[in-house]
């Protein structure tokens, strides 16, 4: 089976040669001295229901990526291709501002910091309410017991709707973010490291609601994370970035178990493991992450990569179906015998 | 001040020991009750980890054995002791305590033990280093400032120490600014900066939380390293388990301005004895496990510092709580195992004032 064989009604959202790049400017005249390759060429697909991770250090184009599929910026290239439940297929990149905003409720977004993403000037009502208002879907006591509902679901008591952001905790506040987000009923939330601010325990209250919310509103999540137990936990499938670019893609068992990347090998080998008893680290990583803006030739991760041959500095791999439904961009994908997350 | 005890009376292996330590902040808020009877054992050469929720205190316990304790915060109540060697004469050596708690914290005493001694990575290190003098010039002020050498042999043992740390390029390094650098780069200029005089004690206040893991990794190692080859303790502080699992010797859970539970690591992992320490882990996901097991929350949330809450600090979140007692009275630390103590009325009926 390959991805022609899943049925189109099965997918949300499908995603090919997507490029954002942002020009370096310098200098009081604010020349353009170069181009960041923030997204570099990504190509994804998300099945209805599903929930797919993304993981990759910092800076390597999660959230650009992220921002760019809901058009919260232009792509520089490539198709978005996003499946309406009214309209049907729609190209997202192509769409005027008037035909995203039809499109808009459909797709929503939870940010990282529970802090600086709720505008403290305003009372978590109107927080939960503003796209309800902005869409004109309520208003008056109907608007007001939407909210509340709102923050029934996500578990918190609707009395604490006349109170600010300060007032609650991190845990609370990310509650709400996903409660504004939960508003216009959306098909797809893309969840920018929704859980890397809170504390671990509160870490578990988060990501308990957002699989609850999921299975009672069939919503499907794009949940970019950099912490790789919280992605494996949470997942379906997952793909995994490197300046820009996917690397690897497949499901969560395979790529975590039997990746096909020496860069998914090491990210695995390098998480550290909460048991004092798993010390040894088979994998070490040299160097640093490659910049964006100078990218190496050919694959970009041949200066670290433990496996790289000559034809690797000199030609770019192409991200290719391995084995069914398991993608990976590496010359050397069929052959080499890697190592997952030892459990 | 400085008491001289032989090491029959000093207990044994340890650099500091800290008691019942309070420290409180005085604000316009209220008082925030940031440490409420710490009591931690740091053992010579070991790695301590100290672990627990953000607000409980971490980087307040460590800076308070600094010293360094900000306004308005003031240490209320408790003892911090530092045990240090001392060469005699004879060539015998003498373990010497000093009672942190009684310098000046302004004072020439703590300035000489501060950096020599006792040193300190930050949890945020554009702070701690400064953003227009060089890396080099930095380094060489630390050196400069407890050792005597000249600026030429500074600079030599500055690039030496940043070469340990795995810096690339050392010679080019010490002449660029911190700005110019990448956070691991940083990170390992932070490193060498705190070890430029082999402290003997070195906090490390989340080194490693703003980095990638691969990164992370790299300086992981890189500190096991460097504390097998310098023989000083290390006090990691961080508030990820899988972090604390492949660092530390030792662990200090801490909640809400207490150590509730201390124990050596694997005991800790596999033994766990404090409700607390029980729900932390099972609330994280392991990478690996390959179940989808609903996590296990911890029910509630974390108390707010400026209030008081009576009894076992834990209580309100506890699944083992005993009414009448925990809710009334703070246990007292009890030895559950060789080097293992918890503070939990499961293990024992002795209870402290609220204090
Ligand atoms: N508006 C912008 N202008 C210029 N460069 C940008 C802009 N936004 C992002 N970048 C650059 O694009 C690259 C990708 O950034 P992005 O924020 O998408 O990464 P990320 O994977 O989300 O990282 P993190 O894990 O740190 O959130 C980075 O090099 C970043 O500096
Ligand atoms: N300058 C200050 N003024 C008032 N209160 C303070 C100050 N510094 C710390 N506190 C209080 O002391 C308590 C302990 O803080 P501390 O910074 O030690 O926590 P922590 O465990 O290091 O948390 P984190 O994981 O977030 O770094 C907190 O409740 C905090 O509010
Ligand atoms: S003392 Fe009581 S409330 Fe506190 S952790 Fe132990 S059982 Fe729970
Ligand atoms: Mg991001
Ligand atoms: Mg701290």
């Amino acid at each position: 089976m390959d991805k022609a064989d899943l049925m189109q009604q099965e997918l949300l959202l499908d995603v090919k040669g997507l490029k954002k790049y942002f020009p370096v400017q310098s200098g009081l005249l604010r020349r353009t001295v170069g181009t960041v390759r923030a997204v570099d060429g990504v190509d994804l697909f998300v099945r209805k229901g599903e929930t797919l991770g993304l993981v990759g250090e910092s800076g390597c184009g999660k959230t650009t990526a992220g921002r760019t599929i809901l058009r919260l910026l232009q792509p520089t290239a490539g198709e978005i291709r996003f499946n309406d439940p009214k309209l049907g297929w729609v190209n997202l990149e192509r769409m005027s501002r008037q035909e995203l905003a039809a499109v808009r409720p459909n797709m929503q977004i939870i940010f990282q910091d529970p802090f600086s993403s709720l505008n403290p000037r305003m009372t978590v009502e109107r927080i939960i309410a503003e796209p309800l208002v902005i869409n004109k879907v309520a208003k008056g006591q109907e608007l007001k017991d939407r909210v509340a509902d709102l923050l029934r679901v996500v578990g918190m008591r609707p009395e604490y709707m006349s109170r600010y952001p300060h007032a609650f905790s991190g845990g609370q506040r990310q509650r709400i973010g996903i409660a504004r987000a939960l508003a216009l009923n959306p098909k797809l939330i893309i969840c920018d490291e929704p859980v890397s601010a809170l504390d671990v325990s509160i870490q578990a209250q988060v990501l308990n609601l957002l699989e609850d919310l999921q299975a009672q509103f069939d919503l499907t999540y794009i949940f970019i994370a950099h912490d790789l137990s919280v992605v494996e936990h949470i997942s379906d499938r997952v793909a995994v970035m490197y300046v820009g670019q996917i690397v690897e893609l497949a499901s969560t068992d395979e790529l975590y178990y039997t990746p096909k990347h020496p860069y998914t090998e090491a990210l695995m080998a390098a998480v550290p493991k909460p048991d004092p008893r798993r010390r040894d680290r088979p994998i070490k990583l040299p160097g640093e992450v490659a910049s964006p803006v100078n990218p190496p030739s050919g694959c970009y991760f041949h200066p670290r990569c433990r496996y790289a041959k000559e034809v690797c500095s000199k030609e770019a791999p192409v991200f290719r179906e391995v084995t069914p439904l398991h993608y990976a961009r590496c010359h050397f994908a069929d052959e080499l015998k890697l190592r997952g997350v030892v459990g | 001040m400085a008491k001289q005890a032989g090491s029959s009376t000093t207990p044994e292996g340890l650099v500091v020991r800290v008691r019942d330590l309070h420290v409180y902040f005085f604000t316009d808020l209220g008082v925030s009750r940031a440490l409420n009877g710490v009591s931690l054992d740091i053992p010579a050469g070991k790695v301590t980890g100290v672990v627990g929720e953000s607000g409980c205190g971490k980087s307040v316990t460590a800076l308070s054995i600094m010293r360094l304790v900000p306004h308005p915060g003031r240490i209320t109540k408790g003892e911090i002791l530092l045990y240090r060697e001392r060469e005699k004469q004879n060539g015998h050596s003498i373990v010497e305590e000093v009672n942190l708690t009684d310098l000046d914290p302004q004072g020439p005493v703590i300035r000489s033990i501060r950096g020599a001694e006792l040193a300190m990575i930050f949890q945020e290190p554009m702070t701690s280093l400064n953003p227009s003098y060089t890396i080099g010039d930095q380094i060489m002020e630390a050196i400069l400032l407890h050792q005597q050498c000249t600026r030429k042999e500074a600079e030599e043992r500055a690039v030496d120490i940043l070469a340990r740390a795995g810096m690339p390029n050392p010679q080019t390094v010490v002449r660029r600014y911190p700005h110019e650098l990448s956070g691991g780069m940083r990170q390992r200029a932070m490193i060498a900066m705190a070890l430029s005089c082999t402290p003997s004690v070195l906090f490390a206040d989340e080194p490693t939380t703003a980095l990638d893991v691969t990164t992370e990794a790299q300086i992981l190692d890189l500190m096991r390293e460097l504390q097998a080859a310098m023989g000083m303790a290390i006090v990691f502080i961080t508030h990820n388990l899988g972090v604390v699992a492949q660092m530390c010797d030792t662990v200090a859970v801490m909640y809400l301005g207490r150590v509730v539970e201390q124990a050596p690591v694997e005991p800790l992992f596999y033994d766990p004895q404090h409700p607390y320490t029980r729900a932390l882990l099972r609330s994280i996901p392991h990478v690996g496990s390959r179940t989808k097991a609903r996590l296990q929350p911890i029910r509630g949330v974390v108390p707010d510092p400026y209030a008081t809450i009576e009894g076992c600090p834990f209580h309100p979140r506890c699944d083992y709580r005993k009414p009448g007692l925990c809710d009334v009275r703070v246990p007292a630390t009890t030895q559950v195992g060789e080097n293992h103590t918890v503070r939990c009325f499961l293990y024992t009926e002795q209870g402290e004032d609220n204090g």
